[in-house]
């Protein structure tokens, strides 16, 4: 692989992700703090997409199975995560089913489609510039987290309505399909070298901060 | 020496670093990354900010959290309540990835702030310094706890047309953890970390 000049890469230097520190990559390990030195994160391409497949085939189940079962005496209402939304919206309660709407449903799609964006433009070249995809990549990473939040909501319900025989909350399937699907997003956006984007990008003259 | 070569960790320019003071911050002049900062006293407001979280940590979990009447009965939560409650109802996954993000890996990370600051303003050469400043810069990432107070305020605004829902002593003291842990991390940069960690070390 040919790296552009001007990259640390193309001098055979390393930056070691913990310390942010430069090493010549044939040291294997960085100079300063000893963790694993690599010019591009292994098999990140492969690591990420195999990620992302996980994160598409968890979302199925995550949001066709009920997140969580209220018994109101003994009567059991299982509700999924746009059920949810649907509840909170009837209850009028709009600013609260746009925070579950967006982190349970916008935020993990596009995060996956972002994730495939990113991998196919840096196979075949992306329309828009190298700059744009990593505003993009950095969106993902800081987004990453949040959809946590139903999750959590769900936990809280469960450990808390626990009137025995009037009202309990019982966690369902898709709780922890849903969490599972955040981890792994996580981990696939972690797998992804965004310096890979930059590696079709000649560097241009820049001065020096 | 006045400053240092690095390379950007996003676009992996090579940049000459020039020596900062403190309250300056050093960005990539490709992509516009920030390569590096030295936030004012940031190995004081490290320190003191962890142990400040912890003591609000040990209020968030010792007291009920949030409890919920309803004509006469009532049940009242703490957060290890709400972890092995999980656990009991069968979602074993659930459980260990709600203790991990709101518990486990904060409580971790705050131990690690604790153990890597106090010794670099003593300038004790502790032997773990390098292992556990290697653990503290990887864990940052699955603490969630901003993630989960919000969660907490979505599902007061379900339950509230339920019953009377009471915030608990525990819940102030998990926001107080929430904003001390923030303030902890918010200084530690990962060069100027390691700068201090190299220099004891030698």
């Amino acid at each position: 692989m040919r790296f552009p000049a001007g990259t640390a890469a193309a001098s055979g230097l390393a930056l070691c992700h913990i310390c942010h520190r430069v090493s010549d990559v044939v040291r294997a390990r960085c100079h300063c703090c000893g963790t694993h030195l690599h010019l591009r994160n292994a098999h990140s391409l492969e690591r990420t997409i195999a990620l992302l497949i996980t994160a598409v085939m968890l979302y199925i189940p995550a949001n066709t199975l009920p997140i969580m079962h209220t018994y109101q005496f003994g009567q059991p209402d299982p509700a999924t995560i746009i059920g949810g939304v649907l509840i909170l919206i009837d209850m009028g309660s709009y600013p609260i089913a746009a925070v579950i709407f967006i982190a349970s449903v916008m935020v993990p799609i596009a995060k996956m489609l972002a994730i495939a964006y990113l991998v196919v433009s840096v196979r075949r070249g992306g329309k828009i510039s190298a700059q744009q995809r990593t505003v993009i990549y950095r969106m993902t990473e800081f987004v990453g987290k949040w959809s946590m939040v139903d999750v959590f909501v769900v936990a809280i319900l469960v450990s808390l309505v626990r009137l025995e025989g009037l009202l309990t909350i019982e966690p369902g399937l898709a709780a922890a399909a849903f969490a599972s699907v955040v981890v792994v997003t996580m981990l696939s956006a972690h797998a992804f070298d965004v310096r890979l984007i930059w590696d079709n990008c000649e560097v241009e003259e820049v001065a020096t901060p | 020496m006045s400053g240092h070569q690095t390379a950007c960790h996003e676009c992996d320019l090579l940049v000459d670093v020039p020596d900062i003071t403190e309250g300056q911050e050093a960005d990539c002049p490709r992509c516009g990354v920030q390569l590096t900062s030295r936030p004012r006293r940031a190995l004081q407001r490290g320190l003191s900010c962890a142990l400040a979280a912890t003591i609000f940590l040990a209020i968030g979990i010792s007291f009920p959290f949030l409890s919920f009447a309803n004509g006469g009965i009532e049940a009242v939560m703490t957060l290890p309540d709400a972890v092995i409650t999980i656990y009991h109802s069968g979602d074993a996954p659930l459980a260990i990835i709600l203790f991990t993000t709101i518990i486990g890996a904060p409580a971790a990370l705050l131990a690690s702030i604790v153990a890597l600051t106090a010794p670099l303003l003593m300038n004790y050469p502790a032997f773990w310094l390098k292992g556990l400043g290697r653990f503290m810069f990887s864990l940052a990432d699955w603490s969630m706890v901003d993630v989960f107070i919000i969660g907490v305020i979505v599902s007061l605004v379900k339950i509230m047309h339920m019953a009377d829902v009471t915030l608990g002593l525990s819940f102030w003291g998990y926001i107080g953890f929430a904003m001390c842990l923030v303030g902890a991390l918010s200084g530690l940069d990962r060069y100027q970390v390691w700068s201090r960690i190299e220099v004891l070390s030698q």
